[in-house]
């Protein structure tokens, strides 16, 4: 992405391409465009047949491990590999780290082996002595932020940014009659990538080829370029399949530059997967969020004042941002955000960085808000909306989804039900950008009738290889089929990381321009066969044809004799007018809990979600099922556990790092908007916007059921019987 | 290295697991595994003991015969993966809880990544990659890629086969008996909701 992001839409205006957008807009009656189209590659990930990096066996290869800190904070007092090169297949070694080097959290990566097996490599890596004198550390922020802590990070251990302010604070607060004071706080999670982060590097004299699980090919070819130090022309990037990213691979990484160095060392292929442990601590994970939260509300329900301090890790020296207040209009707010750091891995981009945790933080304090001015939780967020836009729709989705839910038979908070069996609703609204803008691709036609499309996206599971097949076939009047779609390779025209929920809306627009100019190419030599202007012809159901007369036209592979010997091969790239930015979206949720053991069970959830043109219905209805289930894990399983003496994580792994199984799934309903306004904003992106919300509405329906507010994720079973415990205590909950 | 021994491969490799735990811990106990070591814990426990160096293992993998020279450390998963280039199961989390690397050895699903190698000669072992003929897909991947209970697919294969187990188990399931057999298994993709649809539309799955 950073490759456009510098153009700022300032690119120079190009007449030819505003002319092919704009008779390539997207089609009013499309053929195939927001059908449930089959994923392509469906069969080849069923049958075990796709290649993902991990796959990739190369001839001679070897594999390489890296040698990690086990201490959060610690000087590197020596590095002796005398032993591991002594051991039993060892090909090579590299110190990544010298002796004096600090090391900033555990598993900050030291030192790499090599060896013919992997059981070798592992051996060998043990067997590095890596000497450390260790240094006072910090596995939380409340030990970071004390008063009398040391100074663990150069520049200080926490970052204060400027405040942000909008209207009167005093002046809000003297209007509101109730207010709510609370601290509201989500947690630490990891993205969990079942292909763990890795790749396969083989240089060839000079020019390296590197199999990467990335989402982003083209990214993180520069990385290598930029990491090695060496030409661009010599690098080339293949991502064919790949095991999950949600924002944490867009780069070589550190293991990918130590693998490209012992390949070269070693002179053979190395494999260098990461194991589960080293996924956990070194690969990413979303910030954590706190804040200090005083709100007010009008004796009529509208808010009028939102005052927060707020704090969030997002490890060894990295961000940890979030938007405060979430969508909600207060007129009259301030917020002030504090970075603080600890001795863990640093954060990477998460699914929607930074929105699951200010919806949660904002959605909690609506519902207790609109509790003290007794107003039902809808009602009271619809109450406090922005003004509606197409991006901005979540009165109209409040709606739609209250009256499928059943929402009028929510009871006020507390179920009233005797037992332990405890029932709740709740709800959240969430929003999101997408977008997508650079993107470029070349089509080639052969006289045979082949088609293929090429474009240097990389598909992370979303169904990019699809979308890619769909818009083309739709352009060119072919079934699915017929195109065959070439990505994940950074030998294909530059295209973006997937991130963001820009993929479709950045690589759509220049698959449809590439290929209606491919048919404008076609068409020119198909005219004079005819005896038509080449402008006066179209494709649709395998034929070339004029326009409005299917008839007089030639069928595909007709056409296509006309080509001759050298093959249409046009490219084109990205234009404006074919895709849009900004999502809104709501969701429902119904749960039980039982007030005996604290178990919290998902019964249903509902979301209503537009995202502009939908380009296949059935992978978008998927993402929406995934980001769901995303965050029904971050609202009750995982949670990086650190050690508060050690600083070490105690979960790095996949059966104390909870995620959610068959068992847990709940209904989900899934009210995909699909409307002639939507339509007309083009493509816009779907990955992230439904993941943001569900842990608010689930929190929410929790408190609804059970009549205690937990403030804090995730709900594990110990804070909902601690928080009804306090109740019966008489406490404020 | 090996001594000499007239008995067929499997037998003469045939490890249990209790026997290989067995001879690992006395292992450990030496200052180090020398053949001489593994004789003498061999004379102490009455295991058969084999490494520490690579052996002989031969497994019986969706229906052929693979020969290969590995350490007895080797788990079924790694072997087929990096030995036998079979890399259609998955290793995700290495240690027993995913499902990715599921497997039918002997009629019943394992996690391979958690299986030794040497401990599963003999036994027939079916992976993701024998289900296919050709290019017809087993009615199980068929109803996987009809419903799109995939996304990144890193976890289908373990899914797939432990569909294919729970037909086979039960060929017209119920929703809990589907829930049940395929709790095994993780996916963080989120793909769940239509791996159900599929396991509970899957027809002509015989009782294996």
């Amino acid at each position: 992405m950073a490759e456009f992001q510098g153009r700022g839409g300032q690119a120079p205006p190009n007449p030819e391409l505003a002319d092919l957008a704009k008779r390539y807009a997207w089609p009013e009656k499309p053929a195939l465009i927001s059908t449930r189209v089959k994923r392509l590659d469906g069969p080849d990930k069923v049958s075990g047949r796709a290649k993902y990096t991990y796959d990739i066996n190369r001839p001679g290869m070897i594999y390489g491990k890296i040698v990690r800190s086990p201490h959060p904070h610690a000087r590197i007092v020596s590095i002796d590999m005398s032993a591991a090169e002594k051991s039993p297949g060892f090909k090579t070694a590299l110190s990544y780290k010298e002796a004096g080097a600090v090391v900033m959290y555990q598993g900050d990566p030291v030192a790499a082996v090599a060896a013919d097996t992997e059981e070798h490599a592992l051996d060998a890596a043990r067997l590095v002595r890596v000497r450390y004198e260790q240094l006072p550390h910090f596995a939380n922020v409340d030990q970071a932020m004390a008063q009398n802590a040391p100074v663990v990070f150069p520049g200080g251990n926490t970052k204060v940014g400027a405040a942000e302010e909008q209207g009167n604070l005093d002046e809000g607060f003297k209007q509101a009659a109730q207010i709510v004071e609370a601290t509201y706080s989500t947690h630490v999670i990891t993205h969990v990538c079942l292909e763990t982060h890795g790749t396969v590097c083989e240089w060839d004299g000079d020019k390296l080829t590197a199999w990467v699980s990335t989402q982003a090919v083209h990214g993180t070819k520069d990385g290598f370029v930029k990491g090695l130090d060496i030409p661009a022309a010599n690098v080339r990037v293949i991502t064919q399949y790949m095991g999950g990213g949600f924002g944490s691979k867009f780069s070589p990484d550190a293991q990918g530059l130590i693998c490209a160095k012992l390949a070269k060392q070693a002179q053979r292929p190395v494999k260098l997967m990461l194991d589960r442990k080293e996924e956990h601590l070194d690969t990413g994970n979303r910030p954590s969020a706190f804040a200090h939260i005083r709100a007010g509300v009008s004796a009529e329900g509208r808010l009028t004042a939102f005052d927060a301090q707020s704090w969030g890790t997002g490890g060894a020296g990295a961000t940890s941002g979030f938007p405060l207040p979430y969508i909600y209009d207060f007129p009259n707010r301030r917020r002030t955000h504090k970075d603080v750091y600890i001795n863990a891995g640093q954060q990477r981009a998460m699914r929607a960085p930074g929105h699951p945790q200010g919806c949660f933080l904002t959605e909690i304090l609506m519902d207790e808000l609109a509790d003290r001015v007794k107003m039902d939780p809808v009602a009271f967020r619809m109450k406090n909306l922005p003004p509606a836009a197409p991006n901005a729709a979540w009165g109209e989705y409040f709606e739609i989804g209250a009256k499928a839910f059943g929402w009028d038979k929510r009871h006020p908070t507390g179920d009233p039900t005797p037992g332990p069996i405890k029932t709740g609703f709740g709800t959240s609204a969430h929003r999101w950008g997408g977008g997508g803008r650079g993107s470029k691709a070349q089509c080639d036609i052969s006289s045979d009738g082949s088609v293929v499309m090429k474009c240097g996206t990389q598909d992370l599971g979303t169904g990019t290889r699809t979308l890619v097949a769909i818009v083309t076939a739709e352009t060119l009047g072919l079934p699915v089929s017929a195109v065959h779609p070439e990505i994940g390779d950074s030998i294909y025209p530059l295209s973006g990381g997937s991130g963001g929920s820009t993929t479709a809306a950045s690589m759509t627009p220049a698959i449809r321009l590439t290929a209606g100019k491919a048919l404008d190419a076609l068409a020119a030599k198909v005219a004079p066969h005819l005896g038509v202007e080449a402008s006066t012809l179209t494709a649709s159901n395998g034929r070339v044809h004029v326009v409005g007369n299917p008839s007089k036209g030639l069928a595909w592979k007709d056409a296509c004799k006309l080509i001759g010997t050298e093959p249409i091969s046009v490219a084109s790239e990205w234009a404006e007018g074919l895709s849009s930015t900004g999502t809104s979206g709501v969701q429902f949720t119904e749960v039980t809990v039982d007030i005996e053991t604290g178990i919290v069970k998902v019964k249903r959830i509902l979301t209503v979600q537009d995202c502009g043109l939908i380009v296949d219905r059935l992978t978008s209805e998927s993402q929406i099922h995934g980001g769901i289930i995303g965050a029904l894990n971050f609202a009750l399983f995982e949670d990086r556990i650190l050690d508060r003496n050690t600083g070490q994580m105690v979960n790095p792994n996949m059966e104390w790092y909870l995620i959610a199984g068959m068992s847990d799934i709940p209904q989900i309903d899934i009210h995909l908007v699909d409307t002639p306004v939507q339509r007309a904003r083009g493509v816009i992106g779907i990955g992230e916007p439904p993941t943001v919300s569900t842990a608010a509405a689930i929190a929410n329906a929790v408190r609804n059921a059970t009549g205690v507010t937990i403030r804090s994720l995730p709900l594990q079973p110990y804070k909902i019987l601690q928080a009804l415990e306090e109740q019966r205590a008489g406490g404020t909950n | 290295m090996a001594p000499t021994d007239d008995r067929p491969e499997h037998e003469r490799f045939s490890v249990s697991r209790r026997d290989f735990l067995k001879t690992a811990g006395v292992g450990s106990l030496a200052t180090a595994v020398t053949a001489a070591g593994a004789a003498e814990a061999e004379a102490q426990t009455g295991a058969k003991v084999v490494g520490p160096g690579d052996v002989p293992v031969s497994l019986m993998v969706n229906g052929k015969r693979v020969d290969l020279q590995i350490e007895p450390r080797v788990t079924l998963l790694d072997a087929l993966r990096n030995r036998a280039d079979l890399t259609g199961n998955k290793r995700v989390c290495d240690r027993g809880t995913c499902g990715a690397c599921t497997m039918i050895v002997d009629g019943r699903t394992l996690y391979a990544c958690s299986t030794l190698a040497i401990d599963v000669q003999g036994k027939p072992i079916r992976t993701v990659d024998g289900l296919a003929t050709g290019n017809t897909l087993h009615p199980v991947q068929q109803a996987f890629a009809d419903h799109d209970s995939l996304m990144c697919g890193f976890c289908t294969p373990g899914f797939v086969v432990a569909t294919v187990a729970l037909l086979e188990k039960y060929p017209n399931p119920t929703r809990d008996q589907a829930r049940h057999e395929l709790d095994g298994n993780i996916c963080r993709c989120g793909t769940f909701v239509r791996i159900m649809e599929a396991a509970l539309a899957t027809k002509g799955v015989t009782r294996g």
